[in-house]
């Protein structure tokens, strides 16, 4: 078999040059709609591949998955959607290997659209993965501020969600917070948004604003069980004893079983009884409840004292015990419950409450958790210290 | 450089390359004709290179294309699910490819590369255009079974018949003829590895062996218009998605070290088995060729059925995928060793498709399974699996293609990441030292020994010793004359020296000679009172520099009896003299101590 080329009558220059444009654009065209041809058949196998892809992926075969993604992008190479399927079934299959690979090919998606909101999350996700706090950050900022093809708002908020609650895994609460402030700003009157938003505030330790959530939810459902124990919850948490009992009490109501609310109400109950640092009660009254503190705390002090075998009343010798130590401040300080009535004794009360806050302290860090009155003088002691801090 | 030449030893064995009708050699003034001046053939060539480059991407689309659908039709796009396929197809395409090589395609049989390089320094740049569709058809088969072989051979390949091809059409000079086979193979390289640097490198360091002015403009001008071509139509998606690439520690320069040696090592099982197998298959009856590549294909399948189907066809899939720790370490060097088994099989059998692909697999699983192994035993070093898969990559290339430079390049075009270019150097530099060392012909010098063709390299000619004026320059010589002097002061100031011929010290510049008898004769017409400028003759001798290749005083020792070696610097200080007899002493000494 042998080739021969048409012999080119015409031999000029400018006229070969002309002939080449011309077989170039030919050949062009052919190769072109050659090219469309097989990217189309392609890109319907590629289809079929990647449904199926998506099926594996969702029954959680994620190897499965990889295979028919991988297939399919063998078909359509420069398919976003694939890459990013693969890469989240890659991310998703729990081998930490696989995690570079999703890496890579989010990254690749991602430099050529950086806008693009789901490629920046599933960035974040391969980062929160590896646990690096300062990348998932960065990558759930680029997601909220990204752009996203549909409900904006709720894939924000999904997404600075996540990041919330992948901060408070992570230990950092702080970070956390800040997120969770943004959060609050943005979220739309429905209270399950709300309530949510009150729980990640209540596991940032931040009682206030937890309250403040869930009251919002109570403004649009008032009789949500849920958002009556958090907000008691919350309330007591924060010292707000009277607003805890307030929802506590609501709580209770609304389900009787809910037994954590019950106790909480009781110490609160306990705690708005017997605080003699409440505002709007009488002198009397006051005087009148230092007097119980006093005493109990007198027994709080001698019940701790027998639990740990330390017979402070005998000792004289030996080195004196926190308890004994304290028994002889409670001892001192008797006398001036005598002098409460008088008007000139104005810093007597702080005086001998402070004996009382010192005993429960030590003897709660000695003896265990109180409980009842004691429990109560505890925590109107911790708030007492956190106000005048 | 050698001149090429045909061994006379195997002459008589079957060469692959067909004995081709010589081109035309006239030079055709009727093509310029019109525009002289405007498209003299210099420029034509250049503008020639473009539309070569186009041909030639376009081409490549095509075959990658065709392989692409081979692939799809005969193993499906998800080969594991049909494990019969794996074991089956290789083998049963290897009898179709077989036949078609045996029966319509003969020439296309061997290495790309060398019968392109065949083409330009003996078949005076004619590849028949057959061989073009030739490789197109078998290689897309056997490729798109998955045979263990490449697609950018034949790309090369398809690129230069092209070229040769369009050259001979239009009946361009035999000069320009023989260097479109070239530009060609660098276009369809560029075009196979979306990389036109180092397709540009490669042509220059193993097809055209030497470095070459004239001809790098046109190479570059098709390699990169083809690169333009896949780009348009495949995108311009790199072969890899290369990963975070690190180098931070000069220490860890070290392990790149070892992964080179190791590299090295490889580069040299992988040529040997080769060189070793490749006659031996060739001698075989002529009737076995009908099953040879049916054979290799059954091993290939095999391979893969038992579990390494990533050892099939090119093998960029799971190069990325090992670039992306997808391996553990073992699995890696397994996949390592398998390919240089199934790549040795298939390309010993006669199956058309190239080894640059399978050399970068190799080398990116060698890479990926020693990096891995050091980082276990040296947790410090920061190099990812990705970075050694890269670095491994031109390890091979280095090591079993011999091509330094392209493979620095290749490497650092592939990842687009600069970064590496220190591990990459140094790895590829011991590799190619542990080959060279181990193997002293390379793979492609070797494949045209063995076809009966002893084609120049560029690593011949870097080795070649070049002897230089300076190493048969005489001292300067103890008289000097002095064109400003008189005759007689002259003729005195020879009396007593034994020597015939003198040099003379031109003013303000320059240089001539004198003999004795020139000088009695001057002395002899009462020209003693005449200064000795007036009565020579009105030359000045040409100089030369002591640095010079010592070839470049032939051409004047044979006219002068005295040639003036001088300092670049400044052309009046001589630095010593060069005659017929130093230059023919020296030349004859050299061939003493080389035997010849």
């Amino acid at each position: 078999m042998s080739w021969t080329f048409p012999k080119l009558v015409p031999r000029s220059a400018p006229l070969v040059l002309l002939i080449l444009t011309l077989a170039a654009a030919v050949a062009f065209a052919a190769v072109g709609h050659l090219v469309s041809r097989f990217t189309a058949n392609q890109q319907a196998r590629g289809r079929k591949l990647y449904v199926l892809g998506l099926a594996d992926a969702s029954a959680a075969r994620y190897d499965d998955a990889i295979a028919a993604f991988r297939a399919a992008l063998t078909c359509d190479p420069a398919n976003s959607q694939y890459q990013l399927s693969l890469a989240r079934a890659l991310r998703d299959s729990n081998d930490p290997r696989r995690l570079d690979e999703a890496e890579s090919y989010l990254i690749a998606l991602w430099q050529r659209t950086p806008q693009d909101a789901a490629i920046s999350l599933a960035l974040a996700r391969v980062a929160a993965h590896r646990g690096s706090i300062e990348d998932a950050t960065r990558y759930y900022h680029n997601a909220m501020y990204g752009v996203w093809n549909s409900d904006p708002d709720a894939n924000r908020r999904k997404a600075r969600i996540e990041l919330i609650q992948f901060l408070l895994k992570k230990g950092a609460p702080d970070k956390a917070e800040s997120e969770l402030i943004a959060l609050a700003t943005s979220l739309p009157p429905n209270p399950a948004a709300h309530l949510q938003a009150a729980q990640l505030f209540e596991q940032a330790q931040d009682s206030a604003n937890a309250l403040a959530q869930y009251e919002e939810v109570l403004r649009l459902d008032p009789a949500n069980s849920s958002a009556l124990a958090g907000a008691g919850h919350a309330a007591y948490r924060s010292g707000n004893y009277a607003t805890a009992q307030r929802y506590l009490q609501a709580a209770v109501n609304a389900d009787p079983q809910d037994a954590d609310s019950r106790q909480l109400l009781t110490t609160a109950d306990l705690i708005l009884r017997t605080n003699p640092f409440h505002s709007h009660i009488s002198d009397a009254e006051r005087n009148r409840r230092i007097t119980v503190a006093f005493e109990q705390a007198e027994k709080r002090l001698t019940e701790c004292a027998t639990q740990m075998n330390d017979d402070f009343k005998a000792a004289t010798g030996s080195p004196a015990s926190p308890l004994s130590s304290l028994q002889s401040r409670w001892t001192a300080a008797k006398p001036n419950l005598a002098r409460l009535r008088s008007p000139a004794e104005t810093d007597l009360p702080d005086s001998i409450m402070d004996v009382v806050f010192q005993i429960e302290r030590q003897t709660a860090a000695s003896c265990g958790p109180p409980q009842g009155l004691d429990l109560a003088l505890l925590l109107i002691s911790q708030k007492r210290e956190a106000v005048t801090q | 450089m050698n001149p090429p030449i045909i061994n006379p030893a195997a002459r008589n064995s079957p060469s692959p390359l067909p004995q081709l009708p010589v081109a035309r050699l006239h030079i055709p003034r009727r093509l310029f004709s019109s525009f002289e001046g405007v498209f003299h053939e210099e420029l034509f060539f250049l503008i020639l290179s473009v539309f070569i480059g186009i041909f030639s991407g376009l081409a490549v689309v095509c075959f990658r294309l065709a392989i692409d659908w081979m692939h799809l039709a005969l193993l499906g796009p998800l080969p594991q699910n049909d494990g019969w396929r794996l074991f089956a197809v290789p083998a049963l395409a290897g009898l179709v490819v077989a036949a078609i090589v045996i029966h319509v395609f003969p020439s296309i049989r061997g290495s790309g590369v060398n019968q392109t390089k065949a083409a330009l320094y003996i078949f005076n740049g004619v590849i028949p255009f057959r061989t073009a569709v030739g490789k197109f058809i078998c290689s897309a088969i056997a490729i798109g079974s998955g045979q263990s072989l490449g697609p950018e051979d034949p790309s090369l390949q398809i690129g230069a018949s092209i070229a040769s091809a369009l050259g001979r059409w239009l009946k361009i000079s035999r000069e320009k003829l023989r260097l479109m086979a070239p530009v060609g193979a660098a276009a369809g390289l560029a075009a196979a590895f979306n990389a036109p640097i180092s397709a540009v490198l490669f042509v220059i360091e193993e097809v055209i062996g030497r470095w070459s002015a004239g001809i790098l403009g046109s190479v570059v001008l098709s390699a990169v218009s083809s690169v333009v071509i896949v780009r348009w139509f495949l995108g311009s998606e790199p072969l890899f998605r290369i990963p975070v690439t690190t180098f931070k520690r000069p220490t860890e320069l070290i392990a790149y070290a070892v992964l080179g040696i190791v590299g090295g090592l490889a580069s040299v099982v992988f040529a040997k088995s080769i060189g070793y197998l490749r006659p031996r298959l060739k001698a075989l009856p002529r009737w076995t060729q009908y099953f040879q590549p049916a054979v290799a294909g059954l091993l290939v399948g095999l391979i893969a059925f038992l579990g390494a189907p990533q050892i099939m066809g090119a093998g960029y899939d799971s190069m990325d995928q090992a670039m992306h720790s997808q391996y553990t370490w073992e699995f890696l060097a397994t996949l390592a060793v398998l390919k240089i088994l199934a790549t040795t099989v298939s390309f010993v059998s006669g199956t058309p498709g190239g080894m640059f692909a399978p050399t970068l697999f190799i080398g990116a699983m060698l890479g990926g399974a020693v990096g891995d192994l050091e980082r276990h035993f040296f947790p410090q070093l920061t190099g990812s699996t990705g970075t050694y898969v890269l670095v491994g990559m031109g390890v091979l290339f280095a090591g079993f293609l011999r091509v330094p430079m392209t493979s620095v390049f290749m490497v650092l075009e592939v990842s687009g990441n600069y970064e590496i270019i220190v591990p990459v150097i140094i790895a590829n530099t011991f590799s190619y030292l542990v080959s060279r060392g181990l193997q002293s012909i390379p793979i492609f010098d070797l494949l045209s020994r063995q076809d009966g063709l002893i084609l120049p390299s560029l690593e011949e000619s870097r080795e070649e010793t070049i002897l230089r004026v300076e190493d048969a320059m005489l001292p300067v010589p103890a008289i000097i004359l002095s064109a400003q002097d008189y005759v007689d002061a002259n003729a005195r100031r020879i009396q007593d020296s034994a020597d015939s011929t003198f040099l003379v010290r031109l003013h303000p510049s320059g240089w001539n000679t004198v003999s004795r008898d020139e000088l009695q004769r001057f002395f002899q017409e009462g020209k003693g009172e005449l200064t000795l400028a007036s009565v020579l003759p009105p030359q000045s001798l040409p100089s030369l520099y002591p640095d010079l290749a010592l070839d470049a005083a032939l051409r004047y020792v044979n006219v002068y009896p005295l040639v003036p070696v001088v300092n670049r610097a400044d052309s009046r200080q001589l630095e010593g003299v060069i005659s017929r007899d130093s230059v023919f002493t020296k030349y004859g000494s050299t061939q003493r101590v080389a035997g010849v």
